[in-house]
């Protein structure tokens, strides 16, 4: 059996984020040889080598079909891999390092909102500069996806490696496509991004490579580890909403679903019972009061630390596609 | 006996005359007494030496390391493999034979097709980090090959048989590479004759080469250009028709929203509308706030005040009548073969302006020329929106589909397209007609056509 090839970032926030995240779960992470070499391997988990390489390497090399695992930005995954070929699966969303690529103009431009907009501004300026528009961005794929779907084809992408944000005052571009987590950059530079300009919402994931060879692997410690680090990520994501069930109404569980993706952990219900429901962070509020609606009391909120569901998608993700 | 340039260039009838046959200017041939023959012209004066029976000695194209030898035999192989009879036909009538660069620059390309196209090409900087690509069509570079050769608006009928590269993604089973035959008549100003002439050499090659069992459609996107010229309605309204015809969904949406009075004001353009152009403009410099013109990236304060003022208009405007909306939907939703499509077209426009008629009239002369030339219109279809998926022809078009019981696919196509060479940096506008067959395919069809 040869061992599972797991590839980590190794420098900037992403790895700062995942650090967290692996000890908030309690996965140490040891480095063979001292702090400085770029191998190691989780504590209890054998038979996984890590590699540790930048995020934009990793996306690289699950491309490539050099390692079996790999954590990364699905902005750098999708970039790559705009073609849509299914060898780069994304098996688990892990909820940090969140951020959106966006289209973004100048706030000058004050008659433009959205991508309409900016198709029939693209038109109008190829005849009024007797050049296309330039969109600065190191997002090319992306972008180049995005406005097609737009129908936005009037334009030229002008490759930018680093601070594209200056590219519309340096007078490099007109406008750009960029990643922004809360939009501070955008609005120091002056651009605003478009009502529809959002390319990809964007965060960490765990990804499968799987034009590897995984057959002479070893899949039951990777399975456990998959199963903790959803646990956690599940955790991160929802929240638990505990409440009297004393009052019976039918198909309860299938209109919380659907209106809120919000799952019992019970699966049978009995009358005068405290039930646990799971609902997705941002549906909180929303759920409650409906809850109330319906004339259930007291109602407790939890935040929980691990969510171990009855099946791991990821690892019935990984198995799928094998 | 060694033969220098000079002597060769001499026995071919002096500068001038070689310069005719090379379709050069004559400063060019002097430049080869000079520096010798340039590589790519090897392959032809080798030709016009043999024609001629002037016997050439191998030292004179050492330039090109490639001993002449070679040169005839890759020459006799890739006629016998690949182009056999076709570069044949579509090389008479003095259609000059002409094999452009295979690397092209992917600025000119992306700045002509617009951005779209680059995840097709096959992108790559050179060592001075000028990025060029290969090419994706021949239209191009045989455009280019007209303009480095110093033309400028001469009449030149070229032909080419030649490699085109495409990448269509990982999985496709589309070929990446394919050879692609074809014309180009550039700067005829007899539009129609050039027209029919390019039609029926293509359609003629391909009958050579043992195709029967396609269908062709005809399109002329200046029609509707023509039609909406002469509508009744307000410019502004001609002017987004024209501009969202290139895209079938957004021109539907347009007509719907234009065919109702609009319900939503947008209160800021409304106000810049009723303003004079200078208080307009004050007004946008004062919302924006912005200190300097630099800061404004790239677009104009009158520029941005334009498109608010004609933001503006639209909610001023009358909507399209019922009856016109009707009617920019029947002219499109024409499909019939070639001279029954125009004669419905006539009939339907008959109340409309004279000037669209005669340019209908014109396009029935077109088909009858074509019909004379012995095409058979039972498998062709006319349709005056056929076209408006490729931003690129100006006028008359047409495409070939080849038919098996299995697919239906695109085997080639042509179509007059004014507006490229001056795209393309030239200062005139040229008008130039072309058309080009994807040899791959219209291989396979044949032989499906032979073995059944």
């Amino acid at each position: 059996m040869s061992p599972i090839r797991f590839a980590l970032p190794s420098k900037g926030r992403i790895q700062e984020e995942m650090n967290k995240f692996f000890s908030s779960a309690g996965i140490k992470i040891t480095k063979s040889g001292g702090q400085r070499t770029y191998i190691g391997g989780f504590k209890n988990y054998s038979d996984i080598e890590i590699t540790f390489l930048s995020a934009s390497e990793i996306a690289k090399e699950l491309h490539k079909g050099n390692v079996h695992l790999g954590l990364t930005g699905l902005d750098l995954i999708n970039e790559l891999d705009s073609k849509k070929t299914n060898k780069v699966v994304s098996l688990l969303e892990l909820g940090f390092s969140k951020a959106n690529v966006v289209a973004a103009v100048p706030n000058s431009w004050i008659d433009v909102s959205n991508m309409k907009d900016l198709a029939e501004v693209s038109k109008d300026f190829i005849k009024l500069h007797d050049r296309r528009l330039r969109v600065a961005t190191k997002f090319e794929s992306l972008t180049r996806n995005f406005f097609l779907k737009n129908n936005i084809n009037s334009y030229r992408i002008v490759e930018s490696t680093g601070a594209t944000e200056g590219a519309p005052s340096a007078g490099t571009a007109e406008m750009i496509t960029d990643i922004t987590e809360s939009g501070t950059t955008l609005e120091a530079n002056n651009l605003k991004v478009l009502d529809d300009g959002i390319i990809l919402k964007s965060e960490a994931c765990i990804f499968g490579s799987f034009g590897m060879n995984w057959k002479s692997v070893d899949l039951e410690n990777i399975k456990k580890l998959l199963r903790i680090l959803s646990a956690k990520s599940n955790a991160i994501s929802h929240t638990e909403i505990t409440f009297n069930y004393d009052q019976r109404i039918n198909n309860l569980d299938i209109e919380l679903y659907r209106n809120f993706k919000s799952f019992f952990l019970n699966q049978s219900f009995t009358l005068g019972n405290d039930v646990s429901l799971i609902t997705p962070n941002n549906q909180v509020a929303v759920c409650s009061e409906f809850l109330i609606s319906k004339g259930y009391g007291t109602i407790k909120i939890n935040k929980p630390d691990f969510i171990y569901k009855s099946n791991d998608e990821s690892w019935e993700k990984l198995l799928s596609n094998l | 006996m060694d033969k220098s340039v000079n002597d060769i260039i001499n026995a071919l009838g002096g500068t001038g005359n070689l310069a005719n046959l090379l379709g050069v200017n004559p400063s060019a041939v002097s430049n080869y007494r000079r520096k010798g023959f340039p590589a790519r012209l090897h392959l032809k004066i080798i030709a016009l030496c043999e024609e001629y029976s002037i016997p050439i000695n191998d030292n004179l194209f050492d330039g090109a390391k490639i001993s002449l030898n070679t040169i005839k035999k890759t020459t006799t192989e890739s006629l016998v493999n690949t182009s056999h009879s076709i570069l044949n036909n579509l090389s008479s009538d003095n259609y000059e034979v002409i094999d452009p660069p295979i690397l092209v620059s992917a600025d000119k390309i992306l700045d002509r097709l617009g951005e779209s196209i680059a995840d097709k090409l096959y992108i790559f900087s050179q060592h001075d980090g000028v990025r060029v690509c290969l090419r994706p069509d021949l239209t191009i570079p045989t455009c280019l090959y007209y303009l480095d050769h110093g033309y400028t608006g001469e009449k030149k009928l070229f032909s080419y048989f030649g490699k085109v590269f495409q990448f269509h993604g990982e999985d496709s089973n589309e070929a990446f590479e394919y050879s692609q035959a074809g014309i180009e008549s550039i700067g005829d100003k007899d539009k129609i004759n050039s027209d029919v002439e390019v039609f029926s050499k293509i359609s003629n090659a391909l009958q050579e080469e043992g195709l029967k069992n396609y269908n062709t459609y005809f399109g002329d996107v200046s029609l509707f250009r023509e039609f909406i010229k002469v509508l009744d309605i307000a410019d502004l309204w001609k002017e987004k028709l024209l501009e969202k015809f290139w895209n079938d969904n957004e021109f539907k949406d347009l007509l719907l929203t234009i065919s109702k009075k609009k319900r939503i004001s947008d209160d800021f353009s409304r106000k810049i509308y009723s303003l004079d152009k200078e208080s307009a403009e004050d007004l946008v410099r004062g919302t924006i706030n912005a200190v300097d013109e630099s800061s404004y990236a790239g677009r104009s304060v009158e520029e941005i005040t334009d498109r608010l003022r004609q933001k503006g208009e639209e909610f001023s405007i009358d909507p399209l009548s019922s009856t016109t909306e009707k009617l920019i939907r029947e002219f499109l939703s024409i499909s019939d073969q070639p001279l029954k499509a125009l004669d419905e077209l006539k009939k339907l426009c008959k109340s409309l302006d004279r000037s669209l008629l005669e340019k209908i009239e014109e396009t029935i002369a077109r088909f009858e020329k074509i019909q004379n030339l012995g095409v058979n219109f039972s498998k062709a279809i006319f349709s005056p929106e056929k076209g408006r998926d490729v931003e690129y022809y100006t006028g008359f078009l047409f495409d070939f589909v080849g038919k098996s019981n299995s697919e239906s696919l695109y085997i080639g196509g042509g179509g007059r397209y004014d507006g490229l060479i001056k795209s393309l940096g030239s200062k005139l506008s040229i008008p130039a007609v072309g058309a080009a067959l994807n040899m791959k395919r219209v291989e396979r069809f044949s032989n499906l056509e032979s073995l059944r």
